[in-house]
């Protein structure tokens, strides 16, 4: 009998590792994914929770959107207010808020790559490959070297975060007008050390096996290969381990997606933004706001931002600005009948002149930004990820590096936000609360753009309105059908083993998406689902 | 050895994120010194797919015995009481939940919103969330006021908001290592050995507390004075150990100036986050605290405040925290 390539017959349900619920269709043909739906399937109504509610209970309900990144929630919620009512910041207060959200993102770098990346790694799928052994003993989760050091240290530099906010996660110390706290000399020698120790044991010894000086001498892609053959200290390093293998299982040969770059930036230099506002926002932010179509950059400006409804489970099909935003859920049933398929809205960028567009958030995002001439002195410029992306491509193994780059950079801000500390000066200025205002807050999660929308009447919200990473990332199509930047990930990605789509996995994580992932897979010429996970079967 | 599985439902998964920042035990020292064999996590198993749906089915069918089932989040029962607002391994997450409970030797709930529904559950409750065995102060919950596990025991609440990653490992430790039955729970099914003390035992600031001695002004005045009497602490009336067993093993909130939001107890958020209720202590009449320390009453606090008031020390009005 003649051996027919049968159509691939899948469904990975749940394909897990991060927080909330998303499924994703995709269809397939000879190995190759064709078309893919991401499809958040949970719902808690946080917007709703906050409407009618005391203007600053946003510092307290958003951080519990996501555990992951709460710190940054906290931050752009305090931001929204803080242009709301006009406040005054002291400088020491923007300081503490930095310190804040970088010791977060510092803490998700490691904790993100060992325990939700790179345990892929070790699938058996790979087995072949003569660095498997290696990475076996690094990555298997729990008992792996690197998995082990760097899971437990990235504890550290939260540890930080807690001197000022007293824990991590889900503090609510940043308020209108500065912070809650006023350290003092030991707790700010305890914060160096700690962020000494992390770098040391982890981001050198064991991530890069150089120091970071030399890490950041890297200015190209070219430049990272040649650094991972320098010397035995930094091919053998985890970095160095994972560049290695990432080439040889192809990690650099998909998940490309969009091609196109939204940050809204993050940390502001304490002098510029003494009075937070929405329009002296971009100019103050020291890793810079903007927006790349592929071509080229423009300046971002929260007003051009969009969430479409058209394929999720909400009313109508709106496309509105998020301080007109509305969360009206239906029943996912429902919502199915009418084409709808996520819980997710569409986030999209008018760019002037090509109009609504989605956009990748995230780290690469970031770096990509930071590529584009025209810095000011206080903020960042660093050609390196615009240089990969003209290069080769916004592939699985280019996310990760863009993300694990950072670490350096952070750390090293991180250290200089601490020198900068003015122990003797203020940390809070009581603001007026004022009873009706607009605010617009935002930052850079870990893994993207951060941003709330306020709106504050008769001292209570009116509207209040999130657009996180994930949705800018895992949102579904647009009223265009256009598909989301992560839909367009998988879309060419290829599956080796059915059984085992572990390139997936490899997708979905590279974006750090907050959501746990479930691949329902169809077979792209009949449309036909190819397996069910079937209740009826079990026991 | 015992097995263990964690599911989340409607969750941030800060629960877990909190447990990662776990030392003495750590995470991995769990897993590889205490014997607790993962069978599977959201955020940490490595299994995919297939492997979890055929680890599930063996769970519930009796194959693969689960001696802890961790339950992180609330259980969505919207809209109409079909749970679609959350589905996993499309079913409603409560459907699984439900069963897993039916077959697991002890039930823990991670976090207020297993416990008792915490955010997601306050007023209007958007998603129709409940925890485990409690919708805020009722006991009744998803699965009932009569549910207990195989082992016997109702589950086990470990509230907080996140909750501390030494509460939950400590316990697991303890049911692992077969002590269980020494858990002895409150009145509210939370391990006494954590939830009996208050928040304020242990804090830096209880001093200005005795002498009512209060906070002026955030970041200033956090150096000195206590936060109970003008920013809403809830210190004194919260069950916690957070300041006993500090957090990221460095601080407290209440150490670091922010006031306590009670997020062990039921009622979190407190007053549903009303207009005027954030972080702004509640009063009669504009000067006495409507709630106050657990156990007193209105007027033997005025007299105990009266008292202290006079007989406060100087340094009871100065930094005591200095650069």
């Amino acid at each position: 009998m003649a051996t027919v390539a049968a159509p691939t017959k899948m469904r990975i349900s749940p394909l897990g590792r991060v927080e909330g619920d998303l499924d994703l269709h995709i269809e397939v043909r000879d190995g190759v994914v064709t078309d893919a739906w991401t499809e958040a399937s949970m719902f808690r109504g946080f917007e709703i929770i906050l409407k009618g509610k005391d203007p600053q209970a946003g510092l307290i309900v958003t951080p519990r959107i996501c555990g992951i990144c709460g710190g940054s929630h906290l931050y752009k919620a305090c931001y929204a207010l803080d242009t709301a009512w006009r406040t005054h910041v002291p400088q020491n207060a923007t300081l503490i808020r930095n310190i804040a959200q970088a010791c977060e993102t510092l803490q998700s770098i490691p904790r993100w790559f060992y325990a939700l990346f790179a345990i892929d790694l070790t699938n058996k799928n790979y087995a072949k490959t003569k660095e498997y052994d290696e990475v076996v003993k690094r990555f298997s989760p729990f008992v792996g070297t690197g998995y082990e050091k760097g899971v437990t240290l990235s504890g550290k530099p939260v540890e930080v975060y807690a001197i000022f906010g007293g824990q991590w996660p889900h503090s609510s110390f940043m308020i209108p007008g500065g912070v809650m706290c006023a350290p003092n000399l030991a707790d700010v020698t305890r914060s160096i050390a700690i962020l000494d120790y992390w770098k040391r044991e982890w981001l050198e010894k064991a991530w890069l096996g150089c120091s970071i000086d030399r890490w950041m001498e890297n200015k190209t892609w070219d430049d990272i290969w040649a650094w991972a053959e320098e010397n035995e200290s930094q091919h053998n390093s985890d970095c160095g381990l994972f560049l290695r293998f990432s080439k040889a299982i192809g990690l650099d040969t998909f998940g490309y997606g969009c091609g196109t770059f939204l940050a809204t930036g993050t940390y502001f230099q304490p002098e510029l933004y003494e009075r937070p506002t929405i329009d002296g926002r971009n100019a103050a932010l020291i890793n810079r706001a903007g927006v790349y179509d592929g071509e080229r950059f423009h300046d971002f400006d929260h007003l051009n931002v969009r969430e479409s409804t058209a394929h999720s489970f909400y009313q109508g099909d709106t496309y509105l600005h998020p301080w007109e935003g509305r969360t009206d859920p239906i029943d996912p049933a429902e919502g199915h009948k009418q084409g709808k398929y996520s819980w997710a809205k569409s986030p999209r960028y008018e760019v002037p002149g090509k109009g609504p567009m989605p956009f990748e958030a995230g780290p690469l995002a970031r770096q990509v930004n930071a590529g584009r001439q025209g810095a000011a002195k206080h903020q960042d410029q660093d050609p390196l990820f615009l240089d990969a992306v003209k290069k080769v491509g916004p592939s699985v193994l280019v996310r990760v590096m863009a993300r694990m780059h950072e670490a350096c950079k952070y750390y090293k801000l991180a250290q200089k936000w601490l020198s900068e500390l003015q122990l003797h000066d203020n940390f809070y200025t009581k603001p007026v609360e004022h009873l009706s205002g607009k605010g617009f807050g935002s930052t850079e999660a870990a893994r993207g753009s951060l941003s709330d929308w306020i709106v504050i009447e008769n001292g209570r919200i009116e509207n209040y309105q999130v657009v996180t990473p994930t949705a800018w990332n895992i949102g579904p199509r647009d009223a265009h059908n256009v598909h989301g930047p992560m839909e367009q990930s998988f879309i060419g990605s290829p599956i080796h083993d059915p059984t085992d789509p572990v390139e997936m996995g490899h997708v979905a994580r590279s974006y750090d998406s907050c959501l746990v992932c479930t691949v329902h897979a169809y077979d792209g010429k009949t449309g036909k689902e190819l397996a069910r996970f079937r209740i009826g079967e079990m026991g | 050895m015992a097995t263990l599985l964690w599911l989340q439902g409607g969750a941030c998964s800060g629960n877990t994120m909190s447990f990662l920042n776990a030392e003495e035990p750590s995470a991995c020292d769990l897993v590889t010194d205490f014997g607790i064999d993962v069978l599977w996590h959201p955020s940490l198993g490595v299994e995919l797919g297939d492997q979890v749906k055929f680890l599930l089915a063996d769970i519930v069918s009796g194959k693969r015995p689960l001696d802890i089932f961790v339950f992180e989040g609330t259980v969505i029962r919207a809209p109409h009481g079909t749970g679609r607002y959350n589905m996993f391994a499309d079913r409603p997450m409560k459907d699984w939940v439900a069963e897993l409970s039916g077959v697991a030797n002890a039930v823990v709930a991670l976090g207020d919103c297993a416990c008792w529904g915490g955010i997601p559950a306050t007023a209007p409750n958007p998603s129709d969330s409940v925890g485990l065995q409690y919708l805020k102060k009722n006991r009744g919950g998803y699965l009932g006021s009569n549910f207990k596990s195989k082992w016997g025991l109702p589950v086990i609440n470990i509230p907080g908001c996140p909750c501390h990653p030494d509460w939950v490992t400590q316990i697991l430790v303890a049911i692992a290592s077969g002590r269980a039955n020494d858990i002895a729970l409150d009145e509210l099914q939370r391990p006494q050995t954590f939830f009996k003390t208050f928040t304020q035992t242990g804090c830096t600031r209880v001093q200005f507390y005795e002498y009512k001695q209060h906070t002026h002004e955030f970041g200033q005045g956090t150096r000195t004075g206590c936060l109970f009497y003008e920013f809403g602490c809830r210190g004194p009336m919260t069950h916690s150990p957070c300041n006993r067993i500090l957090w990221n093993r460095q601080s407290s909130k209440t150490r670091a100036g922010m006031p306590c939001t009670g997020c062990t107890e039921p009622e979190f958020p407190f007053h549903d986050l009303m207009p005027g209720t954030v972080f702004k202590t509640q009063k009669i009449a504009g000067v006495i605290p409507k709630d106050h320390q657990t156990g007193t009453g209105t007027l033997s606090y005025m007299a105990h405040a009266v008292a202290a008031r006079i007989a406060a020390p100087q340094w009871t009005k100065e930094d005591m925290f200095v650069v």
